[in-house]
Protein backbone atom coordinates (compact mmCIF):
# COMPACT_ATOMS: atom_id res chain seq x y z
CA UNK A 1 0.00 0.00 0.00
CA UNK A 2 1.26 3.26 -0.81
CA UNK A 3 2.26 5.71 1.82
CA UNK A 4 3.49 9.11 3.14
CA UNK A 5 5.77 7.69 5.68
CA UNK A 6 9.24 8.26 4.40
CA UNK A 7 8.33 11.69 3.44
CA UNK A 8 6.58 12.32 7.28
CA UNK A 9 9.90 10.70 8.84
CA UNK A 10 12.27 12.60 6.59
CA UNK A 11 10.21 16.19 7.70
CA UNK A 12 11.29 14.98 11.02
CA UNK A 13 14.68 14.33 10.16
CA UNK A 14 14.43 11.02 11.71
CA UNK A 15 16.33 8.16 10.75
CA UNK A 16 14.57 4.54 9.87
CA UNK A 17 16.25 3.42 13.60
CA UNK A 18 14.47 6.45 15.37
CA UNK A 19 10.57 5.85 13.81
CA UNK A 20 11.21 2.51 14.94
CA UNK A 21 12.01 3.23 18.09
CA UNK A 22 8.70 5.38 18.30
CA UNK A 23 6.73 2.51 17.07
CA UNK A 24 8.37 -0.48 18.67
CA UNK A 25 8.91 -1.56 15.80
CA UNK A 26 12.43 -2.90 13.66
CA UNK A 27 13.95 -0.55 11.20
CA UNK A 28 13.13 -3.77 8.77
CA UNK A 29 9.62 -3.04 9.59
CA UNK A 30 9.85 0.58 8.63
CA UNK A 31 11.43 0.00 5.78
CA UNK A 32 9.21 -2.58 4.48
CA UNK A 33 6.39 -0.49 4.91
CA UNK A 34 7.87 2.53 2.97
CA UNK A 35 8.59 0.48 0.20
CA UNK A 36 4.92 -0.78 0.37
CA UNK A 37 6.32 -4.07 0.79
CA UNK A 38 4.44 -4.82 3.77
CA UNK A 39 1.33 -3.38 5.18
CA UNK A 40 1.23 -2.91 8.90
CA UNK A 41 -2.00 -3.89 11.05
CA UNK A 42 -4.67 -1.77 12.13
CA UNK A 43 -3.21 -1.27 15.71
CA UNK A 44 0.32 -0.20 14.63
CA UNK A 45 -1.74 2.13 11.74
CA UNK A 46 -3.49 3.64 14.54
CA UNK A 47 -0.30 4.23 16.45
CA UNK A 48 1.47 6.01 13.22
CA UNK A 49 -1.44 8.35 13.00
CA UNK A 50 -1.29 9.20 16.24
CA UNK A 51 2.27 9.92 16.39
CA UNK A 52 2.28 12.48 12.99
CA UNK A 53 -1.50 13.48 14.36
CA UNK A 54 -2.85 12.95 11.07
CA UNK A 55 -5.57 10.70 9.72
CA UNK A 56 -4.90 7.39 8.76
CA UNK A 57 -6.11 8.03 5.22
CA UNK A 58 -3.63 10.84 5.36
CA UNK A 59 -0.96 8.81 5.86
CA UNK A 60 -2.09 5.58 3.40
CA UNK A 61 -3.47 5.43 0.52
CA UNK A 62 -5.39 2.01 -0.93
CA UNK A 63 -5.59 3.10 -4.17
CA UNK A 64 -9.23 2.82 -3.93
CA UNK A 65 -11.53 4.77 -6.95
CA UNK A 66 -15.07 3.50 -6.99
CA UNK A 67 -17.52 5.44 -5.59
CA UNK A 68 -18.81 5.24 -2.05
CA UNK A 69 -22.13 3.55 -0.76
CA UNK A 70 -23.83 6.52 0.98
CA UNK B 1 16.81 7.29 4.12
CA UNK B 2 20.21 8.04 5.78
CA UNK B 3 23.22 5.93 5.32
CA UNK B 4 22.88 4.10 8.35
CA UNK B 5 19.25 3.25 6.92
CA UNK B 6 20.86 1.62 3.70
CA UNK B 7 23.12 -0.46 5.85
CA UNK B 8 20.60 -1.67 7.57
CA UNK B 9 18.63 -2.60 4.45
CA UNK B 10 21.81 -4.92 3.16
CA UNK B 11 21.67 -7.07 6.22
CA UNK B 12 19.14 -9.72 4.95
CA UNK B 13 21.88 -10.24 1.58
CA UNK B 14 24.46 -10.08 4.24
CA UNK B 15 23.09 -12.53 6.65
CA UNK B 16 22.50 -14.87 3.48
CA UNK B 17 26.13 -14.87 2.52
CA UNK B 18 26.94 -15.67 6.05
CA UNK B 19 24.56 -18.34 6.17
CA UNK B 20 25.64 -19.96 3.08
CA UNK B 21 29.44 -19.76 3.86
CA UNK B 22 28.86 -21.14 6.83
CA UNK B 23 26.97 -24.46 5.41
CA UNK B 24 29.87 -24.41 2.42
CA UNK B 25 32.29 -24.67 5.18
CA UNK B 26 30.25 -27.30 6.92
CA UNK B 27 29.93 -29.08 3.61
CA UNK B 28 33.78 -28.44 2.61
CA UNK B 29 34.98 -29.93 5.99
CA UNK B 30 32.65 -33.21 5.26
CA UNK B 31 34.40 -33.82 2.05
CA UNK B 32 38.10 -33.42 3.83
CA UNK B 33 36.93 -36.28 6.32
CA UNK B 34 35.11 -37.97 3.47
CA UNK B 35 38.74 -37.60 1.79
CA UNK B 36 40.80 -38.69 4.51
CA UNK B 37 38.73 -41.79 5.44
CA UNK B 38 38.54 -43.24 1.48
CA UNK B 39 42.44 -42.32 1.66
CA UNK B 40 42.45 -44.52 4.75
CA UNK B 41 40.47 -46.97 3.48
CA UNK B 42 42.50 -47.47 0.54
CA UNK B 43 45.51 -48.47 2.56
CA UNK B 44 46.49 -45.06 4.20
CA UNK B 45 50.14 -43.77 4.03
CA UNK B 46 51.94 -40.44 2.51
CA UNK B 47 49.52 -38.07 0.51
CA UNK B 48 50.83 -37.93 -2.91
CA UNK B 49 51.08 -34.66 -5.39
CA UNK B 50 47.24 -35.10 -6.07
CA UNK B 51 45.65 -35.66 -2.41
CA UNK B 52 47.69 -32.89 -1.26
CA UNK B 53 46.92 -30.61 -4.74
CA UNK B 54 42.66 -31.67 -3.09
CA UNK B 55 43.30 -30.95 0.25
CA UNK B 56 45.06 -28.09 -0.31
CA UNK B 57 41.94 -26.53 -2.95
CA UNK B 58 39.73 -27.82 0.03
CA UNK B 59 41.66 -25.39 2.24
CA UNK B 60 41.13 -22.26 0.28
CA UNK B 61 37.81 -22.73 -0.18
CA UNK B 62 36.98 -22.90 4.00
CA UNK B 63 39.40 -19.96 4.10
CA UNK B 64 37.69 -17.61 1.60
CA UNK B 65 34.24 -18.67 3.09
CA UNK B 66 35.73 -18.16 6.63
CA UNK B 67 36.75 -14.69 4.81
CA UNK B 68 33.34 -14.13 3.36
CA UNK B 69 31.94 -14.68 6.67
CA UNK B 70 34.10 -12.19 8.78
CA UNK B 71 33.72 -9.39 6.15
CA UNK B 72 29.94 -9.08 5.95
CA UNK B 73 29.43 -10.34 10.08
CA UNK B 74 32.16 -6.82 10.14
CA UNK B 75 29.58 -5.34 7.54
CA UNK B 76 26.40 -6.08 9.95
CA UNK B 77 28.19 -5.10 13.06
CA UNK B 78 28.62 -1.48 11.28
CA UNK B 79 25.08 -1.00 10.44
CA UNK B 80 23.99 -2.27 14.18
CA UNK B 81 24.92 1.39 15.73
CA UNK B 82 20.98 1.90 15.78
CA UNK B 83 19.62 -0.87 16.40
CA UNK B 84 15.83 -0.22 18.14
CA UNK B 85 15.48 -1.58 21.58
CA UNK B 86 13.11 -4.96 20.02
CA UNK B 87 16.36 -5.50 17.63
CA UNK B 88 18.63 -5.58 20.38
CA UNK B 89 16.88 -8.15 22.44
CA UNK B 90 16.13 -9.67 19.04
CA UNK B 91 19.37 -10.08 17.98
CA UNK B 92 21.07 -11.16 21.01
CA UNK B 93 18.39 -14.31 21.29
CA UNK B 94 19.50 -15.07 17.93
CA UNK B 95 23.06 -15.44 19.40
CA UNK B 96 21.91 -17.21 22.02
CA UNK B 97 20.43 -19.52 19.98
CA UNK B 98 22.90 -20.02 17.75
CA UNK B 99 25.53 -20.32 20.88
CA UNK B 100 23.33 -22.67 22.45
CA UNK B 101 23.07 -24.96 18.82
CA UNK B 102 26.51 -24.71 18.34
CA UNK B 103 27.14 -26.14 22.18
CA UNK B 104 24.59 -28.96 21.67
CA UNK B 105 26.47 -30.27 17.93
CA UNK B 106 30.67 -29.80 19.76
CA UNK B 107 29.15 -32.38 22.37
CA UNK B 108 27.31 -34.36 19.86
CA UNK B 109 30.12 -33.78 17.84
CA UNK B 110 32.88 -34.49 21.06
CA UNK B 111 30.86 -37.50 22.41
CA UNK B 112 30.66 -39.60 18.65
CA UNK B 113 34.43 -38.87 18.44
CA UNK B 114 35.18 -39.99 21.83
CA UNK B 115 33.18 -43.31 20.84
CA UNK B 116 34.62 -43.52 17.38
CA UNK B 117 31.94 -42.76 15.53
CA UNK B 118 32.94 -40.39 13.16
CA UNK B 119 34.55 -42.49 10.76
CA UNK B 120 31.50 -42.25 8.37
CA UNK B 121 32.58 -38.66 8.07
CA UNK B 122 28.88 -37.95 8.71
CA UNK B 123 27.39 -34.65 10.24
CA UNK B 124 26.14 -35.00 14.01
CA UNK B 125 23.14 -34.14 13.05
CA UNK B 126 22.39 -36.66 10.35
CA UNK B 127 24.45 -39.14 12.87
CA UNK B 128 22.14 -41.85 13.94
CA UNK B 129 24.45 -43.37 16.54
CA UNK B 130 23.01 -44.08 19.84
CA UNK B 131 23.94 -41.86 22.54
CA UNK B 132 24.13 -42.36 26.03
CA UNK B 133 19.99 -42.19 27.85
CA UNK B 134 21.31 -39.39 30.13
CA UNK B 135 22.18 -36.98 27.21
CA UNK B 136 19.56 -38.02 24.95
CA UNK B 137 16.95 -37.61 27.98
CA UNK B 138 18.94 -33.77 28.46
CA UNK B 139 18.18 -32.81 25.40
CA UNK B 140 14.90 -33.70 24.80
CA UNK B 141 14.21 -31.68 27.96
CA UNK B 142 16.18 -28.45 26.30
CA UNK B 143 14.04 -29.20 22.92
CA UNK B 144 10.75 -29.93 24.46
CA UNK B 145 10.93 -27.91 27.73
CA UNK B 146 13.32 -25.02 27.28
CA UNK B 147 12.94 -24.17 23.57
CA UNK B 148 8.89 -23.52 23.90
CA UNK B 149 9.39 -21.18 26.60
CA UNK B 150 12.42 -19.52 24.90
CA UNK B 151 10.14 -19.34 21.77
CA UNK B 152 7.08 -18.12 23.21
CA UNK B 153 9.27 -15.26 24.80
CA UNK B 154 10.51 -14.37 21.58
CA UNK B 155 7.13 -14.16 20.12
CA UNK B 156 5.80 -11.96 22.48
CA UNK B 157 8.83 -9.62 23.48
CA UNK B 158 11.40 -9.59 20.28
CA UNK B 159 9.79 -9.73 17.32
CA UNK B 160 7.34 -7.25 15.76
CA UNK B 161 4.29 -7.79 13.58
CA UNK B 162 6.44 -7.30 10.51
CA UNK B 163 8.70 -10.25 11.49
CA UNK B 164 5.75 -12.50 12.91
CA UNK B 165 4.30 -11.77 9.55
CA UNK B 166 7.46 -13.30 7.95
CA UNK B 167 7.81 -16.00 9.76
CA UNK B 168 4.05 -17.31 9.64
CA UNK B 169 4.32 -17.21 6.12
CA UNK B 170 7.86 -19.18 6.04
CA UNK B 171 5.55 -21.62 8.44
CA UNK B 172 2.67 -21.62 5.33
CA UNK B 173 5.63 -22.95 2.79
CA UNK B 174 7.45 -25.02 4.89
CA UNK B 175 3.81 -26.85 5.61
CA UNK B 176 2.97 -27.23 2.15
CA UNK B 177 6.86 -28.27 1.36
CA UNK B 178 5.97 -30.79 3.90
CA UNK B 179 2.42 -31.62 3.14
CA UNK B 180 3.55 -32.10 -0.87
CA UNK B 181 7.29 -33.70 -0.61
CA UNK B 182 6.78 -36.02 2.26
CA UNK B 183 3.65 -38.47 0.54
CA UNK B 184 5.12 -37.79 -2.59
CA UNK B 185 8.98 -39.12 -1.28
CA UNK B 186 6.93 -42.02 0.29
CA UNK B 187 4.74 -42.92 -2.81
CA UNK B 188 8.06 -42.25 -4.75
CA UNK B 189 9.80 -45.18 -2.68
CA UNK B 190 7.56 -47.57 -2.94
CA UNK B 191 7.10 -47.56 -6.76
CA UNK B 192 10.93 -48.42 -6.44
CA UNK B 193 11.80 -45.08 -7.72
CA UNK B 194 13.63 -43.03 -4.51
CA UNK B 195 15.31 -44.23 -1.72
CA UNK B 196 13.29 -44.95 1.78
CA UNK B 197 11.74 -41.85 3.23
CA UNK B 198 14.84 -40.21 5.64
CA UNK B 199 12.87 -38.66 8.74
CA UNK B 200 16.00 -36.22 9.59
CA UNK B 201 16.74 -34.93 5.93
CA UNK B 202 12.68 -34.31 5.99
CA UNK B 203 13.36 -32.29 8.67
CA UNK B 204 16.09 -30.50 8.10
CA UNK B 205 14.26 -29.71 4.79
CA UNK B 206 10.98 -28.42 6.36
CA UNK B 207 13.45 -26.57 8.49
CA UNK B 208 15.67 -24.82 5.91
CA UNK B 209 12.44 -23.70 3.78
CA UNK B 210 10.85 -22.21 6.84
CA UNK B 211 13.85 -20.29 7.75
CA UNK B 212 14.81 -19.24 4.27
CA UNK B 213 11.01 -17.80 3.12
CA UNK B 214 11.50 -16.24 6.94
CA UNK B 215 14.27 -14.57 6.33
CA UNK B 216 13.55 -13.77 2.83
CA UNK B 217 10.07 -12.03 3.74
CA UNK B 218 12.15 -9.99 6.48
CA UNK B 219 14.65 -8.88 4.66
CA UNK B 220 13.71 -8.71 0.62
Amino acid sequence: MKNQLKVLRAMRSWSQADLGEHLDVSRQAVNAIETGKYDPSLPLAFKISRLFALPIEEIFDDEFEGAHND
Amino acid sequence: MTDADEMANNNGRRMLWVIVSGLGIMMTAGAVAGYLAAHEAQGGGALGTAGIVTLCGFAAIITGLAFAIWRNVSKMKASNEGLTRREKLNRNMIYGFVLVGGAIGLLLTFYDTSVGNLDTGALPIFSDNPVPPVMALMLVFFWAVIMPIIAWFWHKRAIDEQEASAYRDGGYYAAYAFLIGAPMWWILWRGGFAPEPDGVAIFMLFASIWTAVWLWKKYR
